[in-house]
């Protein structure tokens, strides 16, 4: 079992009781507005939130990977889209993280890390979802820039980021295609002409994280915001996904372990038949079940982080697991959430409504569930 | 400047109690006496507008790293940490002698204490330090400020302030009108793990472990019990004229109007 | 045994009631430790204020001090004439009143001398050969008794923790000289500030009305302030509200603020959290208004009225000045 070191302890009680004071109150208007709440950037930023997952150097605060997950989880735990904030900024700097020059990092990071600037992450398109290395999205040479043209859907804060990492083919001849070195990742800036987010989605859940259709028509981007070679982009996303994925882990176990405290307190507090109804076995064995199920898999997620943190070579394999678990778990615990509140679990009088809608996306989005257990059996079976 | 805050680890609030020596326990968890951190967060003002170092002094046991390093999450430079088994059971006469030998080895322009502390106990060891330490001893401050070679505060009093003055180095003990602490910004938890923190023994002091400690002490706790308890509250929940009516006889028939 | 000593306060030149206090407290011990009782006035017309003090039974020791000392800290000046006094006069105990002059006394004596150190009592009686001090701590939750390991020790002493009882047979004053080796290094006094809406000390107060978070904004305030002047009495506050602004620190009732004991006190919107019980739970009847009848105070008022305080408050001002008048 892992414990959590006194440092991560601090961390995780500082951001818990910035969660209760400020985030908490905000959340369920965030969800009815479906406006990014850029009032909690500027929280996260003051707090130095944002800046955990850089190095130091660039002014990040260096944070190991399980810090990076209980500060998600706690945001998470009173509002799923806040959570997401951090994790998204995360997200859209890995690629430069790992395949970045110097000169870019130094030019990028310190904006980042300080909440001046929002980063985001646009792999994904409308026809290239699961099947992602099917992207269409183009980048072309022209002299020292490139032309990009394409779309890209589903991506999250992809309106309001002002760094977007695009994967973009550069080359499609069938042999650099079937060995996935026919993508490279540009980071674009906001205000790029050609570069546009014409719209964003109405979604389910996580209704304050804007998640927006980006259109490339001709946006000429310099050769210098190329990050990695050219053909590294799939290699580069790939590896993103082993922070990523976890990240989106931590943000699935903080939207159950919230349902779970409202559950608890509320089966505490109402009485049927004479006792509080936790009381009566049908509820408490649900409780039993729900709080297991978070601990299980905040377990797995810490576990997880501490062998990719390690280099294991099985990383990805761990990435698919922690978030696997995690997402499926939090649709179970805000389900059974609703269903111990009952009639109330149904209105918007408590959150558990809003928990469950939000613990949806866990299971779409950074790869699908079907995905994760694709990943998963190909590791097992990879020695064959 | 240099200010150095005399930070007390105590049981975290609600989970005090005593041990079998009628001591209180400190192998709970502990966390910096509430007041204290009201001091320390006046020095981290005063040091970053002006200057300087904020150094933690705490006399306690191994426990007391916790509210140490929340310490220096909240800002202050580096801590000195007094920590030896033989400690325990002193009284205050033996904190007293710590303390001073303590301070002595330190270069500070001021050093702050606290006005009251969880134990009841507070608000005097700052002016016997002062004493022993020959410097100027400033009270109850709901105000503090650094003058050219010295240091102004108000001082509470019981038609509003009294602004004293005296030349640095000084001892000042303050009150919670000071303001209250900030939480530490995740900056400052993660800086805190690379601030030094010096582990001083009573050898280190030159002190004898006879002189201090439980064996040494001038003050001895006979017994405890729990505060005397009321008989139980009379409810009333009528609307707000019937209930009215009833409290103006329920306090005729005590006499009280 | 030697003497027991009450250190004294004053205040426009007569006898603070705690020195009364004290001064009670250190006639009935020294009357049951078979030794003798003094009560120690140190500052400017201090001989003059030793009758008043005198009435409550031990003999006097007044210590005049010269008026240039003035712009100095009252205990700055009290302490070493006292500590010099004390190597003197060998008294066995010293009890100083808890005023916030009373601690530094006690505090510079600490280092002045070499007396062992009792603080925060609550209460003091004759034990086994020595005093019995009654101290509350952790925040009230506890009550312990201390003592001191040889027959010599400083207490300090609680506001009304004793009843000031004046004596059939006042004792003497006898004016005294000391002369100290150095005075404490130097604090000066430049100005002495008196801010306005600054209460009379609500310790003196029959009658107390407290103000808890439940008034909501300073404006909440009106109805308390009111009810205290339909009562004659003096307004309290807890902590969240003091730190809220919007009640002057020297009204906070509570464990970092006054203990009290007034005949009545009525505590309006709160709780009743720990800190705050241990400033009023020896008064002598406690009413609670209060919307929460889960609140902590129900367990230690007397008498708790279940209800919104702007409903009530207002109300029980007006049906109380009805009362006065005679017209209900």
């Amino acid at each position: 079992m892992t414990r959590l070191s006194n440092e991560q302890v601090a961390l995780r009680d500082a951001v818990r009781e910035l969660a209760d004071d400020k985030i908490a109150p905000r959340a369920a208007e965030i969800d009815q507005s479906g406006e990014f709440p850029w009032d909690m950037v500027e929280l996260l930023a003051k707090q130095d939130i944002l800046a955990l997952p850089f190095p130091a150097e660039y002014g990040g605060l260096a944070a190991d990977m399980i810090s990076m997950l209980v500060v998600i989880e706690e945001l998470s735990r009173v509002c799923a889209t806040t959570g997401l904030i951090p994790a998204v900024q995360e997200l859209g700097s890995l690629p430069l993280l790992h395949g970045g020059t110097d000169e870019q990092k130094q030019r990028w990071i310190p904006d980042l890390a300080a909440g001046k600037m929002l980063a985001a992450f646009a792999l994904t398109e409308a026809g290239a979802g699961s099947d992602a290395a099917n992207a269409r999205t183009r980048a072309t040479r022209d002299g020292d820039d490139w032309i990009i043209n394409g779309e890209k859907r589903f991506i999250s804060q992809g309106d309001v980021a002002g760094l977007v990492a695009v994967f973009a083919v550069t080359d499609t001849s069938p042999e650099q295609v079937n060995a996935h070195r026919h993508m490279t990742c540009f980071y674009l800036e906001k205000g790029t002409p050609g570069f546009s987010a014409p719209r964003v989605e109405h979604k389910m859940g996580i209704r304050g994280s804007t998640t927006a259709e980006l259109a490339f028509a001709d946006a000429r981007v310099p050769d210098a915001n190329r990050v990695g070679e050219v053909g590294d982009g799939w290699g580069l996303a790939m590896k993103t996904f082993e922070r990523s994925r976890p990240g989106i882990g931590a943000q699935a176990v903080g939207i159950a372990q919230g349902a779970l405290d409202v559950a608890v307190k509320y089966a505490g507090e109402r009485k049927q038949f004479g006792k509080p109804i936790g009381l009566h076995q049908m509820i408490g064995a649900m409780l039993a079940d729900m709080a297991t199920h978070t601990e299980a898999a905040r377990q797995l997620l810490w576990g997880a982080a501490e062998r990719i943190e390690a280099g294991d070579p099985h990383a990805a394999r761990w990435a698919s697991m922690c978030k696997l678990f995690a997402g499926d778990t939090a649709m179970a615990v805000t389900t059974d959430a609703v269903q111990v509140l009952g009639g109330y679990g149904y209105t918007t009088e408590y959150p558990v409504e809003r928990m469950m809608r939000d613990a949806k996306i866990t299971q779409l989005y950074e790869g699908t569930q079907q995905i994760q257990r694709l990943i998963i059996a190909r590791d097992l079976l990879a020695n064959l | 400047m240099n200010i150095v805050v005399l930070l007390k680890a105590v049981p975290v609030v609600g989970t005090e109690r005593l041990d079998g020596s009628l001591l209180t326990d400190r192998s709970v968890q502990l966390e910096a006496n509430g007041n204290d951190e009201y001091l320390l967060e006046k020095a981290l003002q005063l040091t970053e507008t002006h200057g300087g170092e904020t150094i933690l002094l705490t006399v306690g046991p191994a426990g007391a790293t916790e509210p140490i390093r929340k310490a220096l999450a909240m800002g202050a430079a580096r801590a000195v940490h007094v920590v030896d088994d033989a400690i325990k059971g002193s009284d205050m006469r033996a904190t007293l002698d710590i303390l001073a030998a303590a301070l002595r080895k330190m270069e500070y322009d001021l050093v702050f204490a606290g006005a009251d502390t969880s134990d009841g106990q507070g608000g005097v060891l700052g002016a016997a330090l002062a004493v022993r330490l020959g410097v100027p001893y400033l009270s109850y401050a709901s105000e503090i400020e650094p003058i050219d070679g010295g240091v102004r505060i108000h001082r509470l009093s019981p038609t509003g302030y009294d602004v004293l003055e005296a030349p640095t180095p000084a001892m000042v003990m303050g009150t919670q009108l000071l303001g209250a602490p900030r939480y530490p910004s995740l900056r400052g938890i993660m800086q805190a793990r690379s601030k030094p923190v010096e582990a001083w023994s009573l050898a280190d002091l030159g002190l004898a472990p006879a002189a201090v400690g439980g064996g040494a002490s001038t003050t001895k706790t006979l017994d405890t019990s729990k505060p005397p308890e009321r008989a139980g509250a009379t409810f009333v929940r009528e609307p707000a004229d019937a209930a009215v009516t009833q409290v103006v006889d329920f306090l005729a028939g005590r006499r009280l109007i | 045994m030697g003497a027991i000593w009450a250190i004294g306060e004053l205040a426009d030149g007569a006898p603070t009631k705690l020195t009364l206090e004290v001064a009670t407290l250190a006639r009935t011990l020294a009357e049951k430790a078979g030794s003798e009782a003094k009560t120690v006035l140190v500052g400017e017309g201090a001989a003059a204020a030793g009758s008043a003090a005198a009435a409550y039974g031990p003999d006097v020791l007044a210590v005049e001090v010269d008026g240039g000392l003035a712009d100095r800290p009252l205990a700055a000046v009290v302490a070493p004439r006292l500590a010099a006094l004390i190597e003197e006069r060998q008294p066995s105990y010293v009890l100083v009143g808890a005023s916030n002059d009373g601690k530094d006394v006690a505090g510079l004596l600490l280092g002045l001398t070499d007396l062992p150190l009792l603080a925060n009592g609550a209460g003091v009686s004759w034990g086994d050969g020595g005093p019995r001090v009654e101290m509350s701590t952790f925040g009230g939750k506890l009550v312990t008794h201390s003592a001191f390991s040889e027959e010599r020790g400083m207490v300090i002493v609680r506001p009304a923790s004793v009843t000031a009882e004046a004596t059939a047979a006042p004792g003497k004053v006898e004016t005294v000289g000391v002369s100290v080796a150095a005075e404490l290094p130097q604090v000066r006094v430049t100005d002495r500030v008196e801010e306005t809406g600054a209460a009379a000390p609500i310790e003196e107060a029959r009658v107390i009305v407290g103000a808890g978070r439940g008034i909501g904004s300073p404006d909440g305030l009106r109805v308390i302030e009111d009810l205290a002047e339909a009562m004659g009495g003096a307004v309290g506050a807890t902590r969240a509200v003091v730190d809220s602004g919007w009640v002057p620190y020297g009204q906070q009732i509570g464990q970092t603020g006054k203990i009290v004991k007034p005949a009545l006190y009525l505590a309006c919107g709160i709780s009743g959290a720990i800190q705050h019980k241990v400033g009023v739970q020896t008064a002598g009847t406690i009413v609670a208004i209060n919307k929460d009848a889960d609140a902590p105070i129900a367990e230690f008022a007397d008498l708790f009225v279940v209800g919104d305080l702007f409903e009530i408050v207002p109300r029980l001002a007006a049906a109380i000045r009805a009362r006065k008048s005679g017209s209900s």
